[in-house]
């Protein structure tokens, strides 16, 4: 290798849990350093650049300014990460787009909503090419650091597109909806390990869905164990508004 | 046939015995309400009445996730992993567990012989144990009954205040020499009736499965199975698995990973190019039903699904394997099956 790809992080609407999550990696930051430079980042350094082989992005976008910056990011940037659930889906963000948006800028910001144009909260993907994701609320560093290392290995990264259930099943976890609880892994992708359901949790969904869901078999399981049509769809929406819209 | 009295008092004395001379693995307790196999350290930690374990002893001879080599990238040379014989003895498996092992024997050393698998099935002493059948259960209908002893080498049947130990092979009283027992003089306990039933047996399912590649109920069992695999991961005969390569963070070197997979999942039948050859979850349905009982029961006359019921009480949408096989049965019967 002549030189050391160039990294840059961004981040639109979102909480910046993901990009902590990356400052998290004390064991790991040294080894990652050997490989890149981080020539932007603004949760962590002052400095800007003009250009990046790799742009890691977190959050969804939802103001005009935001289709605006990831133009821009994506014109600098030979490879686009989508990091995180916002990024990749429009997250928990996206559950406003369930309503008019107007209505959501009022409440938000009162009368003063004028000063704060917004869109409804969209995935990267919708508004550029993106070319790998890292899911996850927030997304994990064993995932992370999977797809840095394909990166900077020069190979494709492999985004799972199976079913939490997997991995449950591969840990043989007793499964949640034994235990009694609802549990959206039946049809939420898989790679977080099924970190949730076994520490006695239960999948909220947040990596978003597999990639061929089927919907309506899921809101009938989770009606099967106790829940409201209208409890289901919200309970699938959470992460999923984005998709839910798409696939009526 | 040697038989002796195990009184209930004395179980924990046999898995002491057996803890002395072996690793034991035998089902213990997991969560609210399920078992699973593990390794016993404490003799009253051993559950012998139990409906099935999440999943089968096929957990050990071929593990959900395994190394099969790591590789060193500064300069180039990769070590395969060494898998070691069990050596085990496998405490209170049931009759349609110890038939799915003899089945995976076969698969792992028909045609190129699988080594990791093999080794690891080296000195492996099964204990079986009879089992009372639930709703889901219907290992009868498949020639498996709950007190068949095929493939153990001693086998507990279960007693009011105890169990009968049969000895079944000289592996088997080899292992269990100096267990002072009362011999068993009573009748056979009486077998449990089973409620759930495939109704024909596997001579007839082969041509009954030619007959119903087309058949709606693939589309049907479809309807709410949201394809997430569960059914293929928790099947003791299910073999299937995926490699994948994982690089360190160093980038220097890594390990080559084989975990399980299953056709019910979309990436499985996706190949090169991105095509994936069984588009929708009817014709996985269909894929995994025939693998059960034609594609590998042609050859070899015996269904390859044991009728533990496992992937009908693990399904979230309660698919149930014995219903869709007894639709296409009870559809062939109506219709003249066609001369050959």
């Amino acid at each position: 290798m002549t030189r050391k790809p160039r990294v840059a992080i961004f981040d639109f609407t979102g909480c910046e849990g993901c990009e902590l999550n990356q400052l998290n990696f004390e064991d790991q930051l040294l080894d990652i350093l050997a490989h890149v430079d981080i020539v932007e980042w603004r949760e962590a350094m002052d400095d800007r650049a003009g250009e990046y082989d790799i742009a890691f992005v977190e959050g969804s976008l939802s103001t005009p300014d935001c289709i605006k910056r990831i133009h821009d990011v994506r014109r600098r940037a030979k490879v686009l990460v989508a990091l995180g659930t916002c990024a990749v889906t429009g997250g928990v963000n996206a559950v406003k787009n369930t309503r008019p948006i107007e209505e959501v800028r009022e409440e938000v910001y009162g009368q003063d909503k004028y000063l704060f144009p917004t869109l409804p909260a969209l995935p990267l993907s919708a508004v550029v090419k993106v070319d790998h994701n890292v899911r996850g609320c927030p997304m994990t560093q064993i995932e992370f650091l999977k797809v840095f290392t394909a990166l900077v290995m020069g190979k494709r990264p492999i985004e799972p597109d199976y079913a939490v259930c997997v991995e449950c099943k591969l840990r043989e976890n007793e499964c949640v909806l034994e235990r009694g609880m609802i549990c959206l892994g039946p049809v939420t992708r898989a790679g977080c390990d099924a970190h949730c359901p076994t520490v006695g949790q239960y999948c909220i969904g947040c990596r978003g869905l597999v990639s061929e869901p089927n919907i309506a078999g899921m809101e009938e399981i989770l009606v099967d164990h106790g829940l409201s049509l209208d409890d289901a769809r919200r309970r699938l929406q959470l992460y999923n508004a984005n998709q839910l819209e798409g696939a009526k | 046939m040697v038989r002796f009295f195990l009184e209930r008092d004395r179980v924990a004395d046999l898995v002491k015995h057996l803890m002395e001379r072996r690793t034991v693995y035998a089902p213990h307790r997991k969560g609210r309400r399920s078992f699973a196999f593990a390794r016993t350290a404490d003799p009253a930690a051993v559950v012998l009445d139990y409906p099935r374990t999440l999943h089968s002893v096929k957990k050990f001879f071929l593990p959900p996730r395994e190394e099969l080599l790591r590789f060193d990238l500064t300069d180039d040379t990769f070590a395969a992993g060494e898998p070691e014989p069990s050596g085990a003895a496998f405490l209170g498996v049931h009759s349609y567990d110890v038939a799915a092992v003899r089945r995976l024997d076969h698969n792992f050393s028909a045609g190129n012989a699988e080594r990791n698998y093999l080794v690891r099935r080296q000195g492996a002493v099964f204990i079986g144990v009879g089992f009372e059948p639930d709703k889901f259960h219907f290992s009868g209908s498949v020639g498996i009954e709950p007190d068949d002893t095929a493939g153990c080498d001693a086998f507990l049947t279960k007693l009011l205040d105890g169990y009968v130990l049969e000895i079944l092979t000289p592996t088997g009283r080899e292992l269990l020499k100096g267990l002072e027992l009362p011999p068993y003089e009573g009748n056979d306990p009486p077998a449990h009736p089973f409620q759930q039933h495939i109704y024909v047996p596997q001579s007839r399912l082969g041509r009954i499965m030619d007959k119903s590649y087309e058949h709606p109920v693939w589309a049907e069992a479809s309807r709410t199975c949201v394809g997430c695999g569960t059914c293929n991961l928790v099947c003791p005969t299910c073999y299937c698995f995926d490699v994948q390569d994982h690089v360190d963070i160093t980038a220097t070197g890594g390990s080559r990973e084989r975990t399980w997979d299953g056709c019910m999942l979309r990436g499985f039948s996706e190949v090169a190019g991105g095509e994936v050859f069984r588009e929708g979850l009817p014709e996985r349905q269909r894929h995994r039903v025939l693998r059960k009982f034609k594609y590998l029961s042609d050859t070899t006359g015996v269904p390859w699904c044991v009728g533990c019921g496992r992937c009908t009480a693990a399904c979230p949408a309660g698919i149930s394997i014995a219903n869709i096989v007894n639709r296409l049965v009870g559809d062939a019967e109506r219709t003249p099956v066609a001369p050959i």
